[in-house]
């Protein structure tokens, strides 16, 4: 177990533009990071830079409280599922899984007992015997992740080990991730695009754009409190609302202002209520379970917002969508930062 | 699978037999005696196999030429494969002018160095030993050339993987790269083996011992062996030549089936 402390990293590849501008992340041991972003933002980058695969031209990387920037990657005890799986094509996924622990000179029944037992709580024990070209994208995924899971590292790497599974294997894969995590108490680092990944696996989220750290926060911090409107849109599915403020309020108010409202601080009306509420005609409607998701467009702009399915027609034709301003969210519209005690004013 | 068309494979047979013609009547021929030859007639004889290889040596030679043949093609693989990891692999000053001159290596003619080998070997006492016929062959531009080439096409990332996992850069090597490199390694490994089989210059030069003689050397001088006047025992040196060519097609078939393509299939997205 060990932390793993980021200072101002600069990255360029040879002879493309820098990727990452003077990333800062102080890793807890212990702690569970998920690093999400859009693609292209420079996650995978992160994380070879802490796996030692690429050197960083500025900055410091500190592991276990040693400076690392020159330390070979296979002394720096980092298990890693690569993005793309990276599997040993001429070794069975049993061969694949034990690699490391052979490497390490664990005696072939023990590393075989241990591939077997991995094999089996990634549900690939049929394929043990298998080549990877002959697996599907998702065993071979899954031997990726096997392949990390079986060494005992203080620290591990994921760069999407999910991205390939179906829905189910997801969510079971998700739990022996959690669980994997409880039992060695390793630092991990995780990347991912699911929100949901996001939400429920991390200790602390950190956003990435464009090469810079826009926020690191627990993941109520950073639904709460998002830095500015890129993470407050990045996370929660449908997206915040954007609205200008001066559309939305009858009275003068500051200029320059946006207004952040999630889906669930908007309540749907099927008819005009009594108190405040913008008139909206429906553009379309999604059913998503027990909810509809209704595209909508009002005077302030295009708004998104969740109504329970039983109370409307499959596809209104014009709601009232009452906003919630306790649980709004005000930004500079120039800066796109979020304006902290703002929301009081309006 | 689909039956083959039958006049193409009627062509395919008429070519097949028209390049072995000359290798099939010349091991017909290592079986007549040398006066059915020349008069004309049919006189089967294993008498021409019994001279070769105990009056004239070749089963000696036939070892000789294993040993050079065999350690070139072991010691040049390893050190061409080592060399062309590096080059493949890492960056290192002089690293480029190092390739460089690698691939430069394959532009002078072999004769050229001839004399300045001899030379060499001379001084350090080496001619007349086995060493002296392997050493000046380990260094092989083209192998180390054509093996890098064929590294950069294996993914990076599984080196990468391996390290993650723990292995030192010679453990990538051994574990990962040279198995994936299989077919180049063993059809770069059947080249070397037959250019030096088929050596003649260098061991003729090098070497002035009977007992260190090599097939090629052996072959050229049964010429001098005349039943008659101004005449070659061509049988004899029929049967001699058969025995250079069967350890090369064994090889060849030992070699093949290592030669597959699709090695890297399903190892990365
Ligand atoms: N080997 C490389 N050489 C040059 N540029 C690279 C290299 N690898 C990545 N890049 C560039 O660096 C930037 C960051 O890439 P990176 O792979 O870190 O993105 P990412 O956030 O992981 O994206 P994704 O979510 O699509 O995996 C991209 O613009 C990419 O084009
Ligand atoms: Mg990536």
């Amino acid at each position: 177990m060990s932390g793993i402390t980021l200072h101002d990293i600069r990255k360029a590849y040879p002879g493309g533009p820098e990727v990452l501008h003077g990333v800062s992340l102080d890793i807890r041991a212990g702690e569970f990071v998920v690093v999400v972003g859009p693609s292209g933002c420079g996650k995978s980058t992160l994380l070879r830079l802490i796996a030692g695969l690429e050197r960083c031209d500025r900055g410091e990387i500190v592991i276990g409280g040693r400076r690392a920037n020159d330390l070979a990657p296979q002394n720096r005890d980092i298990a890693m599922i690569f993005q793309n799986y990276a599997l040993y094509p001429h070794m069975t996924v049993r061969q694949n899984i034990a690699f490391g622990l052979e490497l390490r000179g664990m005696p072939k029944a023990e590393r075989n007992a241990r591939a077997e037992a991995v094999a089996r709580t990634l549900q690939l024990e049929a394929y043990l015997d298998r080549k990877p070209g002959a697996l599907s994208g998702g065993q071979r995924q899954r031997v990726a992740m096997g392949r990390a899971m079986a060494r005992n590292a203080s620290t591990f790497l994921m760069d999407e080990p999910l991205s390939n599974l179906d829905n189910a294997l997801r969510v079971a894969m998700r739990t022996e991730i959690k669980e994997l995590h409880r039992a060695l108490g390793a630092t991990i680092v995780y990347v991912t695009h699911d929100q949901t990944e996001a939400l429920s696996l991390a200790d602390r989220i950190a956003v990435l754009k464009d090469g810079h750290l826009l926020q690191f926060g627990t993941p109520a911090e950073i639904y709460d409190t998002p830095a500015d409107m890129f993470v407050a849109g990045f996370l929660g599915t449908p997206a915040m609302n954007f609205l200008p403020l001066d559309r939305l309020s009858p009275s003068p108010v500051p200029p320059g202002r946006t207004i952040g409202l999630r889906p669930e601080a908007i309540r749907v009306h099927a008819d005009e209520p009594s108190g405040l509420a913008l008139p909206a005609k429906v553009l379309l409607s999604e059913m998503n379970g027990a909810e509809l998701i209704l595209h909508c467009e009002t005077d302030a702009g295009r708004v998104t917002a969740i109504a329970p399915r039983h109370e409307f027609s499959f596809h209104p034709a014009r709601v009232w969508l009452g906003c919630d301003m306790s649980r709004a969210h005000v930004f500079d519209s120039r800066t796109g930062l979020r304006l902290e005690h703002a929301a009081m004013e309006v | 699978m689909k039956p083959d068309n039958p006049i193409l494979a009627a062509a395919a047979l008429v070519a097949g037999l028209l390049f072995l013609s000359p290798v099939l009547y010349s091991i017909f021929m290592s079986f007549q005696t040398a006066d059915a030859y020349y008069r004309g007639g049919l006189d089967f004889t294993l008498d021409n196999y019994g001279r070769a290889i105990g009056q004239y040596h070749f089963a000696r030679y036939l070892m000789n030429s294993l040993i050079v043949s065999g350690c070139v093609t072991v010691i040049a693989l390893t050190v061409s494969t080592m060399a062309a990891f590096a080059f493949a692999r890492f960056r290192f000053p002089g690293g480029d002018l190092l390739f460089a001159a690698t691939v430069a290596t394959l532009m002078i003619p072999s004769h050229i160095s001839l004399i300045p080998n001899y030379l060499t070997l001379a001084k350090a006492g080496l001619l007349d030993t086995y060493a002296g016929l392997i050493l000046p062959a380990i260094s092989n531009g083209f192998a180390a050339f054509f093996l890098r080439q064929y590294i950069r096409g294996i993914p990076r990332a599984l080196d990468e993987a391996a390290y993650m996992d723990g292995a030192t850069p010679l453990q990538v090597l051994w574990r990962v790269i040279v198995p994936l490199s299989r077919p180049a390694i063993f059809s770069m490994g059947l080249y070397v083996f037959l250019t030096e089989w088929n050596n003649y210059i260098w061991p003729l030069v090098a070497i002035g011992k009977d007992d260190l003689y090599t097939l090629q050397i052996g072959l050229a001088r049964l010429y001098r062996v005349n039943p008659g006047e101004g005449l070659v025992d061509w049988p004899l040196v029929m049967a001699a030549s058969t025995i250079t060519i069967i350890p090369v097609l064994f090889g060849f078939l030992l070699v093949e089936r290592h030669l597959v393509r699709g090695i890297t299939m399903g190892a990365v997205k």
